[in-house]
């Protein structure tokens, strides 16, 4: 009789361990895939538009083969149509040029020659579209691009879509010196909970040209250019009530590297939403834009903004 | 995964069936599991007042020995005031290591004081056997049903109702025990409302709930050697922590192992024993009954080891001597996510402890020689070796740019001691020196809250080791009627690892209010003095005392947080015929050497009384005892130094209690 008892325990304690060795409770989180379920990585260069003609073919690549208000890196390839091979291409001009219903004519922040990668056979530049194409507005690539002697152009009518990915936001303002000004957010593309690498283009938009814009073509070239030694100050923070303001440490100032562009550290400590806080100083560091947040945790209140700023979610 | 427990589950039904087959012959050659060739003094698992006690309880007993409390359930031990980083608390030589990074599972919290025969405490390096240490070591010892008993089969029910927290528990173990095959089990219920403090206001969330269950196999393959598998199933819900702003949904533990241990009738080599085991802890937070918390929270946390313990026991003449071997492999993983207030809106994730592998690998000796009838020295020495490995290091660079993903280290240990034997008197004198490694969360933990002072801590990879170099003497006088005992030691310590406030960061639990990074304190030291007093007065009435006292100072002079006050045990025991009568008195002096930094404030004197008297019958043709008793019976509102948010503890609580041994 105890016997059968003792079995019955037996059996019934590695039936629990069993159970037990089976599963856990509740699984652990896939960290990696969890993060790609928030931001899609687009590393791939696919083909946005192509123009064709009897001589050449001219085709347009951006990441994802779509074009995005902000900064896009751009790859544009040609090729003889007759044998399908790389043309010989001496020099490329790229130009955006948005046109609105009033009939304006304007550009955006662009690298108006391109380079030549001659390994991978390209033209490589970049673009930040300011806003995306709707009933206010749409965009046009204006591609000059010399074979020989000769000299061949080409206007293209493009998409500019909205930016999904809140890593690669952008902002316009106008400074305290009346200027106008465009900051883009170029990397990181998917930030981790670590230190994140940066980088930014910090663009002025030239006085010398009206932005009414109503010149030739060929000069929108001019219209921005890449502001010089100047400093983005960074304060990262969670604007989240619960958050309570919450900031990271070992944060590094956006400033200019021998590329142009603007590099600094940011950490984010978890995921989630969080702001870019910014002051933009000139080079002599007076402000142009940007206000200090306060530093102080403060659970239960939504976290105070910079007037310059920018939201990013991953 | 289904599958796999199936075919589990039929395997170890082959095994019942195996177990109940084997042929029973008659083999009385030697008994195995007796044999004790090490000294340790053995702690059966009973206090001075209560036959049913936990395991917490019981360890409160011992003089080197106090606790960090943040409810009613799953105290934190410290030996010699130091925390559970810097002693290693094992389970037959196993390593486990809880799942919460607030350290709300310390390891005595998954094992029942039925299924363990006793508690083996070694203080400082001489405790370094099991793996390296500072404080030294708490090794539970399973209970084990040795082959060939006269009974063949018996057992134990325990049951009992504490009415201060309604509290109930059910505790039963059987055995069956033939010459070559032992089987034990035990299984154990708990459950507890919430208590009562002294001014007999509800401390909530001070509930708790605990299954614990466990089984072991023995089958003998030879009258000088033997195989054992055992198992311990654990599982906590529904647990309150009044001191935190959540509380346990679950945490289940399973441990297991398979030991074989061989015997020699000559030579020098008398035991080898071997065991491979694995243990797996789960533990679920939750924050859902506290409506008062901004953000929901998910903390689960998980802890998986893999281990090998072997261990070999030398003699020959005056001189005896062990030799052990420990491996482990342990994976840490622990997560936070936070709920913003829209829950529509996108989750906040990170890693508490970011998969952090310990591998661990250590060979540790402990010799002694009688060198006369009246003195013997002992040596003993280690030398470990700890890697550890953290698979997304991105979040210790937020803290510690460039921190390396791995890091190994070396844990020498060394101990020295001499026993003296002189007429009445004993006396001892020892010394040691010893690393330890910081610990998961102390070198990679990430924004840890801790509700005792309400900072956010953050582990520091790059920590040096931390060096203990100590001194211990003991005095003990003994005649027919009168046995008085003196205990000092003395830690001097080298890269005291401690929380200090970091001007980096903000915290980011709500009710954090500030950051405090793990660093290394050039030196620490720490004192520990405790006295014990027997007497018996008549031969059926015992008197017995104990008084503690330690200090401890950081390198500038200032208090180092959670050392005891200067604190007393005293009770009386008197026996007539089967009547057992009993009474106590304990408490604590105030807490004048306490530690602002570290969130500590003044702590007032208590002392507790508490009354019981157990009656001893027979029921049936079995033996009972039943157990009538209060603690804190003059219902003293009180919390101690060590309770973590200054909750308050229990106030007067009668308990009663039926054993039956059968």
């Amino acid at each position: 009789m105890k016997v059968s008892i003792l079995i019955k325990t037996i059996v019934f304690y590695a039936a629990l361990a069993c159970v037990f060795l089976g599963s856990c409770t509740k699984g652990k989180t896939n960290y990696e895939a969890e993060r790609g379920e928030v931001i899609e990585e687009n590393n791939e260069f696919k083909e946005v538009s192509n123009v064709v003609n009897s001589a050449y073919t001219v085709s347009i690549e951006a990441l994802n083969g779509v074009l995005y208000r902000g900064y896009n890196d751009i790859r544009v390839r040609i090729k003889n149509t007759q044998t399908n091979t790389p043309a010989e291409v001496s020099g490329l001009t790229f130009l955006p040029v948005r046109t609105t219903v009033m009939g304006e004519k304007n550009s955006c922040p662009n690298q108006y020659d391109f380079d030549y990668k001659s390994e991978d056979k390209y033209f490589s530049g970049y673009t930040v579209f300011t806003s995306e194409s709707g009933t206010e507005g749409s965009w046009a690539l204006h591609i000059n691009f010399t074979v020989g002697n000769q000299t061949f152009s080409l206007i293209k009518e493009v998409q500019v879509k909205q930016q999904s990915n809140k890593n690669l936001n952008m902002t316009m303002f106008t400074g305290v010196d009346e200027e106008q000004y465009v900051i883009a957010l170029i990397a990181p593309q998917k930030p981790n909970v670590a230190e994140n690498k940066l980088v930014a283009g910090i663009y002025k938009l030239n006085r010398m040209l009206d932005s009414s814009g109503k010149g030739p073509a060929g000069q929108l070239q001019l219209s921005y250019s890449q502001v010089e030694r100047y400093t983005l100050k960074l304060d990262p923070r969670m604007p989240e009530p619960s958050m309570g303001n919450h900031s990271s440490p070992n944060n590094k100032d956006l400033i200019q590297d021998k590329d142009g562009l603007y590099h600094g550290v940011v950490n984010y400590t978890m995921t989630g939403n969080w702001t870019l806080n910014f002051i933009l100083l000139n080079p002599e560091g007076k402000v142009i834009r940007g206000t200090e947040v306060p530093k102080d945790f403060t659970p239960g209140v939504e976290g105070r903004k910079s007037e310059l700023h920018l939201d990013i979610l991953f | 995964m289904k599958k796999l427990s199936l075919v589990l589950f039929i395997i170890s039904l082959g095994l019942d069936v195996n177990g109940q087959i084997v042929p029973v012959k008659r083999d009385t050659t030697r008994r195995l599991g007796e044999v004790k060739v090490d000294a340790t003094i053995k702690r059966k698992i009973e206090n001075d007042m209560k036959m049913a006690v936990s395991v917490d309880e019981f360890l409160a007993s011992s003089d080197n020995i106090s606790f960090i409390k943040r409810g009613a359930y799953a105290w934190e031990p410290l030996l010699n005031n130091m925390s559970t980083e810097r002693s290693t608390i094992t389970i037959d030589g196993m390593h486990i290591f809880g799942a919460c990074t607030d350290k709300m599972d310390p390891i005595t919290s998954y094992v029942e004081s039925n299924n363990l025969s006793s508690i083996d405490i070694k203080s400082g390096q001489e405790g370094n056997m099991h793996g390296a240490t500072v404080a030294g070591s708490i090794d539970l010892k399973r209970r084990s049903t040795p082959f060939g008993l006269p009974q063949k089969i018996g057992g134990a029910y325990q049951t009992g109702f504490e009415f201060n927290n309604k509290q109930t528990f059910n505790l039963g173990s059987l055995f069956y025990s033939t010459d070559n095959f032992v089987a034990d089990g035990s299984i154990a219920f708990r459950k507890a409302g919430n208590y009562y403090d002294g001014n007999n206001k509800e401390v909530l969330h001070s509930q708790y709930n605990k299954l614990n269950a466990s089984l072991g196999l023995a089958y003998k393959t030879s009258p000088l050697s033997a195989v054992r598998v055992d198992a311990i199933f654990d599982r906590a819900k529904d647990v309150g922590f009044p001191a935190l702003p959540m509380d346990l949904w679950l945490s289940r533990a399973i441990i297991t192992s398979a030991s074989y241990k061989q015997l020699f009738e000559q030579g020098l080599v008398k035991v080898w024993d071997t065991k491979v085991y694995f243990n797996a802890v789960e533990h679920y937070m939750d924050d859902t009954t506290r409506p008062e918390n901004l953000v929901h929270m998910d903390m689960p946390g998980w802890s998986t080891t893999y281990g090998l313990v072997s261990k070999i026991n030398l003699k020959k003449d005056r001189y005896s001597s062990e030799v052990q071997l420990n491996v482990y492999d342990n994976l840490s993983i622990a997560e936070m996510r936070m709920y913003p207030q829209d829950r529509s809106k996108q989750t906040m994730f990170a890693y508490s402890w970011p998969w952090v592998t310990t591998r661990f690998a250590s060979v540790a000796t402990n010799n002694s020689w009688e060198i006369s009838e009246r003195s013997k020295v002992n040596l003993g020495g280690s030398l470990g070796w700890n890697y550890n490995y953290s698979k997304y290091v991105e979040f210790n660079w937020i803290f510690h740019p460039g921190a390396p993903q791995k890091k190994n280290r070396w844990l020498p240990g060394l101990h020295a001691s001499y026993e003296l034997n002189l007429n009445q008197f004993d006396i001892s004198l020892g010394t040691g020196f010893g690393h330890r490694a910081p610990s998961v969360s102390e070198a990679y933990g990430y924004y840890i809250y801790n509700s005792f002072d309400r900072y956010d801590y953050i582990g520091n990879p790059d920590l040096k080791n931390e060096i203990s170099y100590e001194a211990n003497a003991s005095v003990g006088f003994k005649t027919e009627k009168l046995s008085i005992a003196a205990k000092v030691n003395y830690f001097y310590i080298n890269n005291y690892i401690i929380g200090r406030i970091l001007s980096l960061g903000s915290p980011m639990n709500y009710q954090s209010v500030g950051v405090k990074g793990y660093t290394s304190l050039n030196k620490a030291t720490l004192f520990n003095a405790a006295v014990n007093v027997g007497y018996k007065i008549l031969d059926n009435l015992h008197w017995k005392a104990m008084f503690t006292y330690a200090r401890g100072k950081d390198d500038e002079g200032g208090n180092l947080p959670f050392i005891r006050p200067l604190s007393y045990q005293t009770s009386l025991h008197y026996g007539y015929k089967r009547l057992g009568l009993r009474t106590s008195l304990n408490g604590d002096f105030a807490q004048t050497n306490y530690s602002p930094m570290y969130g500590e404030d003044l702590t007032g004197a208590y002392k507790i009384w508490n009354l019981s008297a157990d009656y001893t019958f027979s029921l049936g043709k079995f033996k009972s005892v039943f157990q009538l008793g209060a603690e804190n019976l003059l219902n003293e509102y009180y919390s101690t130094y060590a309770d973590w948010g200054n909750i308050p503890r229990m106030g007067r609580n009668i308990f009663t209690s039926l054993k039956v041994n059968f």
